[in-house]
């Protein structure tokens, strides 16, 4: 048992980890788009260059920083929000956007794949009194697991909805399955996390099922 | 003197048009691909003196481009571009026959400056 927490434990860190690294990619994306641009401005100033369409290019320039800028906000707002899911073991959360910062964190390296991340989430579904943190981390091995073993240009979809006082998460892949090993996210350790949330997870074909009470029991 | 010919690979559009324009501002011939197939195509249709190539790029690895790259031309000079996490990739990019690495967001007197001397070593040679 102490052995099986220790797992879930390092497992939990490499997530945390995996998050972080995706999110500094992304920023640092952002910013050397956003300096370019602004270096771009300086350089037609400072070298004299003549455009043909002169406050127009300005401005289609300074629209660009603007909304990487918005873009970077909009990433620093998610992973704030993905680091206080941890504050408290339970709490009142609303499902989608629980979700929504998780795959916003994880656009980037689904991307790299050629794989595309869709949301279908169900509207005005009811909010969930339970582990915030722990369901992230449940749905992003399976989603970590889909990404790696679905082929390039392939959409993974994500849905939500209620049903029968819970929340049902379903990860759909559309496209092409390898069989690949694994790794260390046993269906043993998978068992456990969905049993802490008080839920169950079942395969519908390829697609995963993860439904959780909207309160543990 | 005749312009050095430049190519920018990096999935980022905005990041790729922006630095390209700074270039060519400083009288570099530049092109421009966005993911590695692109890349490809240019390259065996007008082989460029020096690439910048981003690690990170959809379709293929930019170690896997990297690899092709010099076996199709081993003179072609390759810079790569990378994020600080990056240390194993670079390391297997220099071992690759990498020219020299350049981090983002990047300085462009340092990129210059790189170039000039993939450049000049590719003329050497």
């Amino acid at each position: 048992m102490e052995n099986k927490n220790e797992v879930l434990r390092l497992l939990q860190l490499r997530f945390i980890g995996k998050i972080l690294a995706a999110f500094t990619h992304e920023i640092k994306n952002y910013i050397s788009i956003i300096k370019e641009s602004a270096g771009l401005m300086g350089d037609m100033i400072k070298l004299g260059k003549k455009s043909r369409n002169e406050p127009g290019e300005y401005l289609e320039i300074i629209h660009s920083i603007e909304e990487h800028i918005e873009k970077t906000n909009d990433l620093f707002r998610y992973l704030n929000r993905f680091s206080h899911r941890m504050d408290t073991e339970i709490s009142s959360f609303n499902v989608n956007e629980t979700l929504e910062e998780l795959i916003a964190l994880l656009t980037r390296f689904a991307n790299q794949r050629k794989i595309s991340l869709e949301k279908e989430f169900q509207k005005d579904i009811p909010s969930m009194n339970n582990n915030p943190a722990m369901l992230q981390f449940l749905v992003f091995h399976f989603l970590e697991e889909k990404i790696a073993r679905l082929d390039k240009n392939s959409r993974l979809i994500i849905k939500t909805e209620s049903a029968n006082g819970s929340t049902v998460i379903r990860i759909i892949p559309k496209g092409n399955l390898l069989d690949i090993d694994k790794e260390n996210f046993t269906y043993e350790l998978q068992d456990n996390v969905v049993r802490q949330l008080g839920g169950n997870i079942s395969l519908e074909k390829e697609e995963t099922v993860i439904s959780v009470p909207l309160t543990p029991s | 003197m005749s312009q050095t010919k430049v190519l920018l690979v990096d999935d980022e559009v905005e990041f790729v048009l922006a630095l390209a324009e700074r270039l060519q501002l400083r009288n570099y011939y530049v092109n421009t691909a966005n993911n590695a197939l692109e890349a490809l195509g240019i390259i065996y249709k007008d082989p460029p003196d020096v690439i910048v190539l981003d690690l990170k790029i959809p379709g293929m690895d930019g170690l896997e481009t990297l690899k092709t790259i010099k076996k199709f031309d081993p003179a072609i000079e390759v810079i790569m571009l990378t994020g600080h996490g990056d240390v194993r990739s670079v390391e297997e990019g220099m071992k690759s026959g990498a020219f020299e690495y350049i981090m983002k967001p990047i300085d462009i007197g340092e990129l210059t400056s790189k170039i000039d001397k993939a450049h000049g070593k590719r003329k050497k040679e």
